[in-house]
C-alpha cells in the first residue's frame, strides 16, 4: 500500500496518524478491525501500544546506541528475553545485509546502511504494519533500486502490511499492491497501481500518475481544432469537458484499428532515448507528445496519421465519464 | 410488554462530551502537556509571583515612610516614583547609577567581544599551535568568582583613597591615580577578564557548526573574502552574537561583587549596588523601584531577544553533523596568534591568582621578605579577632565549603533537569504559548540582579501563604532560589539541545513499544548526556561563585565559601580573604575539570550541547 501525492499534501501526516504520533481531529482510524483512534468514540491507543513499526525519512537511529542496541531495543520493551533477543535481531540484521556492522554506532555508517538498520530495527520486533515514510529518498539512484527490491523481496518475507509515503510514482507503481493518490489532504483514487494507470478517477491522478503525463486536451468551442475532431468522434456518449491521452498510447505509422480515432499529424521533434523514442507532434491545433518503442522513420516536418484507442474522458468537475472501451465493454 | 415499559436506552453523550475524552485520552498517554502545564506553573509561583510581590511593594506605601508622604502605610502611593524619577535626589538614586551602569555594560560587551569573539575565531577556524589547550584555558577566567579579579586589582592598584592596607604599587611609591584604582575603567576591565570565556564559548561553538561548504559555495560564485564573511557568516553569526550579547549585559546589569569592592570607595554607584544601597537602608520603596526598572530593562532585552531569534529560527540548524573543519592558515603569524592567546590567558589567570597567592603568603603585600604561611595554617592570627586562626584551622571553613557544595550541587541537578526538560517541552509540545512562556520566563532571571531576585522571593516566601510555611533561613528557600536564577543557563541549554535532536529519535523509540518514562530514561536523557552536563556544570561553577543572593538568604547556620569570603573583606582582612577566594577557584576549577574528564565531555564545546 502506497500513499502518493506532491509534497505537502498530507501523506506524511496521515502516515502519522496511523502511527499514532498525530490526532484526527475527527473520525476514526482502525488496523484490521481494531480501533486506533475514534474521536466520535473517544478511543485512543497511543503509539507504544499500537505494535507497528514506523522508519522515518531522517531514519532516526539513536546515536548513543551501537546498531545491535539499536535493533534489540524494541525487543527489550516487549520484555523478550536475552537469547532471544539476540538471535532476532541479528536474523533481521541479516536480512537487510548490515549484519557485519552489528557492533558499530550510527554516525559509523553509510547513509544506504543508516536506512537499512532503521528497517531492520522496525522488522525485528516483527511488526503486522510496517510504515515508511520516503524510505528511499536519501539514497543513490543505484542503491535505491536495490533496496526497492529488497522491501519488495522483505515484504514477501515477513507478510506485514507495508504502508509506505512516496512522491516517486515510479517507486508507487513498482512497489504497492494498492496505491493511494493524495492532493491538499483528500484521498484523489485508490486502486492497484496498474488499474490506477488506466482508469484514473479524476484529471489530477491522470495527469500525475504516468511519466511523461497524461496530455489534457479542453473540449473547447474551437472550430477545427483537435478538440472538435475528438468530440465529433465521442458523439452519442456523454459531453466530456476533456479529454487525456497517454504519449505511450498515442500510435503512429500502424493502420489505425476500427473503432480508434485518427487524425493527421506533423512531425516537430523526434528524440530517440535508447529503448524508446519520444516524437512531438502537431495535431490540428495542439502539440502532443507520443512515445513509441518502435523505430520512428519519420523525419521532422513529415505529415503522418496518429490514432489511439486509448481516449479517458472527463467531466466539467474533473472527474473521469466512462471511457469509450468501458462503454464497448459494456454493450 | 415488559420490553415496552422498560426506559429507552440512554441517549449516548453529546459529540462535543465524547471529543473531549477523546483529548483527554490522548493527554493522559503524552505528558508533555501536562509537564508543560506544571513547568508554566512552578515558573509562575517561583519567577513571576516575587516580581509581582516586588511591584507591589513599590505602589504601596511602606512603614516609616507616613510622615514624608503623607499616607497610609499600605495605600496606593506614586511616593516612590517621584522620589526615584523626579525629586532632588533622583539624580544620585537612579540617573547617574542609570548611566554608569551603561557605560560599565557596553564597555564589558565590547571588551567580552573583543577578546572572546576574536579568541573564538582563532581557536576553531586557524590552524594556531596549541589549540586544544587555549580551548581550555580560555575558558578557565570563567571558573573564578568574578570579583577574584577585583580583589587582585586592588591588591596591585588600591591607592590611600580608601582605608586599608595599599596596593602593591602604592607600597612601591608609585601613586596609583584614583581613575586607576576605582570607578569604571578597573570595573570594566574586571568584569570583561571574567566574562570573555562566555562569548568564546558561545561563538566558538556557532563557529564550529558553520558548515565551510556554506562559505566555499560564496567563495566559488566569486564573493571576495571580506564579502563572505560579511554576507555569509556573519548571518549565520548572528544569532550566537546577539546571544552572547544579551548574555553578558544582563550578568553585568545584576553583576554585585565587582562594583561593591571598585566602585564604592569613589562613590561610583551603578544600578544593583545603588538597589543594595537602598536596601541596606531599608528604603524598601525606592528599592523595589529600582528593582523594577531593572527587571524592566530585562524584559525588554528578553523581547529583543525573542524577536530576534524568531528572524533567525529559519537557519538555526545549519550545518549539524556533516559540517566540514577548514582552517585558515595564518603561515608566519600562527606563534604570534598563539602568543596572544597565552598572553590572555596569563593576564586572565596567571596574574590575578598569583597576585591573591602571593598575597595571601606575605604579611606585606607581595614583600617576599614577610613571607609566611601563617595566614592559611596558624593555631592563632594575633590582630584578628572576627577569625583569629589560618583558614585552614577551625571548622568555618570546612563547614562552608560542604555546605557549599551540598546547596550549589543539589540546585544545579535540579536546575539541570528543569533546563532539560523546559527544552523538551519547547521543542515537543505542541501549545506555542507555553512554549514561549517556558522560553522567556525562564530566562528573566538571568537580566534580574541576584539581590533583587532574592529579596523579592524572600519578601514572598518569608511568611507563611497559605499551605506553604515560611522559608526563610532555610536551605530549602537558599537551593530554590539559587536554583531558579541560575535557570537560564540550563533551559537555554536545555532548548538548544532539544532543537537540534528533535522529535524523531524519541517517536521512532514511542514507536518501538517505550512509554514516556523508558522514552526519557533509554533514549532521551542519555543522548543529552552532554547536554545535562554543561546544564549542571555551568550553574554549578557559577553558584558556587554566587554571593548576592546568598548574601540575603543565609543565616548564621548556613554559611557559605563566598559569604565567609566576603565577610573578611569586610573585616579587612585582606589576605584571609585573598585565601578564601583562592580556595573558592580551586574548588571550582578542580569541580569542573574533573567533571569533564569523568563524562569525557568538554565544557568548550559544551554551552548546548
Amino acid at each position: 500500500m502506497c500513499l502518493l501525492g506532491p509534497s505537502g499534501c498530507g501523506k506524511t501526516t496521515t502516515l502519522r496518524m496511523i502511527a499514532g504520533l498525530e490526532q484526527p481531529s475527527a473520525g476514526t482510524i482502525a488496523v484490521g478491525g481494531r480501533v486506533l483512534d475514534s474521536v466520535e468514540q473517544g478511543v485512543y491507543v497511543p503509539p507504544e501500544k499500537r505494535g507497528m513499526g514506523l522508519v522515518f525519512q531522517s531514519y532516526a537511529l539513536w546515536p548513543h546506541l551501537s546498531v545491535r542496541e539499536n535493533v534489540e531495543f524494541g525487543l527489550r520493551m516487549r520484555k523478550v528475553p536475552a537469547p532471544e533477543r539476540r538471535s532476532r535481531a541479528e536474523a533481521a540484521l541479516k536480512m537487510v545485509h548490515v549484519f557485519d556492522a552489528m557492533d558499530r554506532y550510527p554516525s559509523q555508517l553509510s547513509g544506504g546502511q543508516q536506512q537499512r538498520v532503521a528497517l531492520a530495527r522496525m522488522l525485528a520486533v516483527d511488526p503486522e504494519v510496517l510504515l515508511l515514510d520516503e524510505p528511499l529518498s536519501n539514497l543513490d539512484a543505484r542503491l535505491r533500486l536495490e533496496m526497492r527490491a529488497e522491501l519488495k523481496r522483505i515484504h514477501e518475507e515477513s507478510g506485514a502490511t507495508i504502508v509506505f509515503v512516496t512522491h516517486d510514482q515510479l517507486e508507487a507503481l513498482t512497489m504497492a499492491t494498492h496505491v493511494a493518490v493524495m492532493n491538499q489532504g483528500e484521498l484523489q483514487q485508490l486502486a492497484p497501481p496498474m488499474e490506477m494507470y488506466a482508469r484514473p478517477a479524476n484529471r489530477f491522478v491522470a495527469e500525475f500518475v504516468g511519466s511523461p503525463a497524461m496530455a489534457i486536451v479542453d473540449a473547447g468551442p474551437a472550430p477545427g481544432g483537435l478538440a472538435a475532431s475528438l468530440l465529433a468522434h465521442v458523439q452519442g456518449h456523454d459531453r466530456p469537458a476533456a479529454f487525456g491521452i497517454r504519449p505511450e498510447a498515442l500510435h503512429l505509422g500502424t493502420p489505425p484499428p476500427p473503432g480508434a480515432w485518427s487524425g493527421p499529424a506533423t512531425v516537430e521533434a523526434v528524440l530517440p532515448a535508447g529503448a524508446s523514442w519520444t516524437v512531438r507532434l502537431r495535431v490540428l491545433d495542439t502539440e502532443l507528445f507520443a512515445v513509441t518503442h518502435t523505430p520512428v522513420e519519420a523525419a521532422p516536418g513529415d505529415t503522418v496519421t496518429c490514432w489511439t484507442d486509448q481516449l479517458h474522458l472527463f467531466d466539467a468537475a474533473g472527474l473521469r465519464l466512462p471511457a469509450l472501451d468501458d462503454v464497448a465493454a459494456r454493450a | 410488554m415488559a420490553v415496552r415499559t422498560k426506559a429507552a436506552p440512554p441517549p449516548p453523550p453529546p459529540l462535543r462530551r465524547r471529543r473531549l475524552l477523546y483529548r483527554l485520552r490522548v493527554l493522559r498517554h503524552d505528558p508533555t502537556a501536562v509537564l508543560g502545564l506544571i513547568l508554566v506553573g512552578v515558573l509562575a509561583y517561583l519567577v513571576v509571583a516575587p516580581l509581582v510581590a516586588v511591584l507591589s511593594d513599590a505602589f504601596r506605601l511602606q512603614y516609616g515612610d507616613e510622615v514624608h508622604a503623607g499616607q497610609q502605610p499600605g495605600e496606593w502611593t506614586g511616593y516612590y516614583l517621584w522620589r526615584v524619577f523626579r525629586s532632588q535626589v533622583s539624580g544620585l538614586l537612579f540617573y547617574e547609577p542609570l548611566l554608569n551602569t551603561l557605560v560599565v555594560s557596553l564597555g564589558t560587551v565590547l571588551f567580552a567581544l573583543v577578546v572572546g569573539g576574536g579568541m573564538a575565531w582563532m581557536v576553531t577556524r586557524t590552524n594556531v599551535p596549541g589549540r586544544r589547550w587555549l580551548a581550555g584555558a580560555l575558558v578557565v577566567p570563567y571558573m573564578l568568582p568574578s570579583w577574584t579579579f577585583s580583589l587582585a586589582w586592588l591588591t596591585l592598584f588600591k591607592n590611600d583613597r580608601a582605608g586599608g592596607q595599599v596596593g602593591v604599587l602604592q607600597a612601591q611609591g608609585i601613586r596609583t591615580p584614583d581613575w586607576l584604582a576605582y570607578g569604571p575603567l578597573p570595573i570594566v576591565v574586571t568584569l570583561g577578564l571574567h566574562y570573555y570565556p562566555f562569548v568564546f564559548l558561545l561563538v566558538g561553538n556557532a563557529l564550529r557548526r558553520i558548515d565551510a561548504q556554506l562559505e566555499d559555495s560564496a567563495r566559488i560564485l566569486g564573493a571576495p573574502r571580506r564579502v563572505v564573511v560579511r554576507r555569509i557568516v556573519a548571518p549565520l553569526m548572528l544569532p550566537a552574537l546577539s546571544s552572547a550579547v544579551l548574555l553578558v549585559v544582563g550578568r553585568v546589569l545584576g553583576t554585585f561583587g565587582t562594583p561593591y569592592v571598585l566602585g564604592l570607595p569613589a562613590d561610583y554607584r551603578v544600578l544593583s549596588t545603588g538597589l543594595y544601597q537602598a536596601i541596606r537602608d531599608r528604603s524598601t520603596g525606592v528599592a523595589s523601584v529600582l528593582t523594577a526598572v531593572i527587571v524592566i530593562i530585562g524584559v525588554l532585552i528578553v523581547f529583543c531577544d525573542a524577536r530576534l531569534l524568531r528572524e533567525h529560527r529559519r537557519f538555526v540548524t545549519v550545518g549539524g553533523k556533516g559540517a566540514m573543519d577548514r582552517l585558515s592558515d595564518l603561515r608566519t603569524w600562527r606563534w604570534p596568534a598563539f602568543a596572544l592567546g597565552a598572553v590572555i590567558f596569563v593576564v586572565s589567570v596567571v596574574v590575578p591568582v598569583l597576585t591573591l597567592l602571593l598575597s595571601s603568603l606575605t604579611r606585606t603585600p607581595m614583600d617576599l621578605s614577610t613571607l609566611t604561611l601563617s595566614y592559611w595554617f596558624a593555631d592563632s592570627l594575633p590582630g584578628a579577632v572576627g577569625f583569629p586562626h589560618g583558614i585552614f584551622r577551625g571548622s568555618e571553613l570546612w563547614t562552608a565549603a560542604w555546605n557549599s557544595l551540598r546547596i550549589v550541587g543539589l540546585a544545579s541537578v535540579i536546575c539541570a533537569v528543569a533546563g532539560l526538560l523546559i527544552g523538551y517541552v519547547v521543542v515537543r509540545g505542541s501549545a506555542p504559548r507555553i512554549a514561549a512562556f517556558l522560553r522567556q520566563v525562564s530566562f528573566l532571571p538571568y537580566l534580574i540582579p541576584g539581590i533583587a531576585f532574592a529579596a523579592a522571593s524572600l519578601s514572598l516566601f518569608a511568611v507563611a501563604r497559605g499551605p506553604v510555611p515560611a522559608l526563610y533561613g532555610t536551605t530549602f528557600l537558599l537551593i530554590l532560589v539559587m536554583a531558579v536564577t541560575h535557570l537560564p543557563y540550563s533551559s537555554r541549554s536545555g532548548i538548544a539541545a532539544m532543537t537540534q535532536l528533535g522529535r524523531d529519535p524519541e517517536e521512532a523509540a514511542q514507536i518501538a513499544g517505550a512509554n514516556w518514562w523508558q522514552r526519557m530514561r533509554r533514549i532521551v536523557f542519555p543522548i543529552q548526556k552532554g547536554a545535562l552536563v554543561t546544564g549542571i556544570v555551568l550553574p554549578f561553577i557559577s553558584g558556587l561563585k554566587e554571593l548576592s543572593i546568598v548574601v540575603m538568604l543565609t543565616t548564621t547556620g548556613t554559611e557559605l565559601l563566598t559569604t565567609l569570603s566576603i565577610g573578611l573583606v569586610d573585616y579587612g582582612y585582606t589576605q584571609l580573604a585573598n585565601a578564601v577566594v583562592l580556595v573558592i577557584a580551586l574548588v571550582s576549577f578542580t569541580m569542573t575539570y574533573l567533571t569533564q574528564r569523568l563524562t569525557k565531555s568538554s565544557l568548550a564545546s559544551g554551552l548546548g550541547g
